[in-house]
């Protein structure tokens, strides 16, 4: 498998078939005397942004950072939760429970629900 | 029999969405300004985005991907964002433009000033945005988009010199003011060559779930439908050419676009321009904002689809709501929509490379393509003629800019 031709930047769908971002890290776990293993992938912008610049990065975090618990760092999924096919790498859980959609979930609350034809 | 309707359909709604702003006033300024000298500049521009047009719907169909899908995929985000950013800008401008066009439209036909129309444009683009369906979208406006078709019927009642018409397909070097001329032949490439016209097509296909059994069709809508569609452009060359070129008259003001057809429908033909351009915009402005969306939220892997509820896909039906809100502080600021167009026309042509070049490489890429990738016609075609709009256009905006 190579990583970044076939996992990074790849789209990520969710077990109900949602769109849910796509690969923006991939996270290596080092292991004595054997070869590294994937152990995470990252999602979301702090990780995108550190891809570019890390200062840029750490300053959306520390924004983040105040929208709650667990936010303000990177999000990972275990790799072990994700099974890759020819189009996508497929997540074995509902991305609500992740705080992938607490953008997309706190626009909707906040501006779309409350604009005309909703 | 349902192929045969949709590839009608597919072919009526290219001919009723080619027409925009970009094209009307830049084949206007080309006619009145050069005569024919500049028909090979619509003939080459539209070649350029019948292949490309092809090529998204193939790519859509085969790969099940859309081009900023892909691109993403292939190059990666830190290459990527040159291409969207690029185009971000650019069609930010084009969009300004289009809603300033729905504007102009209505100051003409109501005597109301531009900027007081900002709002009301915006607010008639965003609901249709929000509460339309992919297709009301792509077929309802394409469809009263051909009342376009005036200016071909106006074009053939002038009897023009059909001679001296094909002669202006064979590009000449400027016989006077050479700066003017690549500066509006770019923008004529600029018009006729919009990206958001293919990354759009190529979204349409997926939302349409379009495979392998779609191919000989989207040859059919590619070819035919961009060939009308500049067959309506040259029209509208021809006509300035026949009534703006002898009297000297350039095309400076959006005013003088229903001097098109007056002289020859009369009171009905003041109208038709009105609709034309009116229509036209309002369907190129719904277009534009959501080819935007698209970009955007393939990119970063949102669910998107103008076909789910905005509450299903906040953040892609956000994204469209901004971009016509930022479009519409343009038109409020009482920005020229015709040199806005001029501006954004050559900006679209002189960055043409940006978007084509990656997209060639995909669709010369047989993981994406397989036995489907694009033969050394298409590809030589494209590669031409968009580094020469560039060149072109790096060359003579700045000319221009400096000769005023």
């Amino acid at each position: 498998m190579h990583l970044v031709a076939e996992v990074l930047d790849e789209q990520i769908v969710d077990n109900k078939g949602r769109r849910a971002g796509r690969v923006d890290g991939i996270v290596l776990e080092l292991r004595d005397g054997k070869p590294p293993r994937v152990a995470y992938i990252e999602v979301g912008p702090i990780t995108l942004l550190a891809r570019f610049n890390r200062r840029l990065a750490r300053w959306y975090a520390r924004w983040d950072e105040r929208f709650g618990e667990g936010r303000g760092v990177p999000f990972r999924i275990p790799w072990t939760r994700v099974t890759r096919d020819r189009d996508a790498c497929r997540l074995d859980m509902d991305a609500d429970a992740t705080p992938i959609f607490a953008l997309e979930d706190w626009l909707r609350r906040h501006i779309v629900e409350h604009l005309p034809g909703a | 029999m349902k192929k045969v309707l949709q590839i009608t359909l597919g072919i009526v709604t290219s001919v009723g969405g080619f027409l925009e702003i970009g094209s009307i006033t830049t084949a206007a300024q080309a006619g009145a300004s050069f005569g024919y000298q500049l028909v090979w500049a619509i003939v080459v521009g539209t070649i350029c985005i019948a292949f490309l047009v092809e090529m998204a719907g193939r790519f859509a169909a085969v790969s099940k991907r859309t081009i900023p899908d892909a691109m993403r995929e292939r190059f990666g985000i830190n290459f990527f964002a040159v291409p969207l950013v690029v185009m971000f800008a650019v069609s930010l401008l084009v969009l300004a433009a289009e809603m300033g066009g729905i504007a102009a439209a209505l100051e003409m036909a109501t005597g109301i000033s531009l900027p007081v129309w900002a709002i009301p444009v915006g607010l008639v683009a965003w609901g249709l945005l929000w509460r339309a369906t992919f297709s009301v979208i792509e077929n309802g406006v394409s469809f009263l988009g051909l009342v376009t078709i005036a200016f071909a019927v106006g074009a053939a009642r002038l009897h023009p010199d059909y001679g001296a018409v094909l002669r202006g397909m064979a590009p000449t070097l400027p016989r006077s003011n050479a700066t003017h001329y690549w500066f509006v032949a770019v923008s004529v490439l600029g018009a006729s060559i919009s990206p958001y016209l293919y990354y759009f097509y190529s979204s349409g296909a997926i939302e349409e779930k379009w495979d392998v059994t779609y191919l000989a069709a989207n040859r059919l809508i590619a070819g035919i439908g961009m060939s009308f569609g500049g067959f309506l452009s040259v029209a509208v060359l021809v006509l300035a050419a026949i009534l703006f070129h002898p009297r000297g008259v350039d095309v400076q003001h959006y005013q003088q676009l229903p001097g098109l057809l007056t002289p020859i429908f009369g009171r009905a033909g003041f109208w038709l321009v009105i609709a034309s351009l009116g229509v036209a915009c309002l369907g190129a402005t719904l277009e534009i904002a959501l080819a935007i969306a698209y970009l955007i939220a393939q990119g970063l892997g949102w669910n998107w689809g103008e076909d789910l509820e905005p509450r299903d896909d906040a953040r892609f039906a956000l994204t469209y709501t901004l971009l016509v809100a930022a479009a519409a502080l343009f038109v409020l600021a009482g920005v020229d929509p015709l040199e806005l167009t001029q501006i954004s026309m050559s900006l679209t042509a002189a960055s043409l490379p940006v978007g084509v070049f990656p997209f060639l490489i995909l669709m010369n890429d047989k993981k994406y393509l397989g036995g489907h990738t694009n033969g050394y016609a298409g590809n030589a075609v494209v590669l031409v003629i968009s580094l020469l709009a560039a060149v072109l256009g790096v060359v003579s905006i700045p000319l221009e800019i400096v000769g005023g």
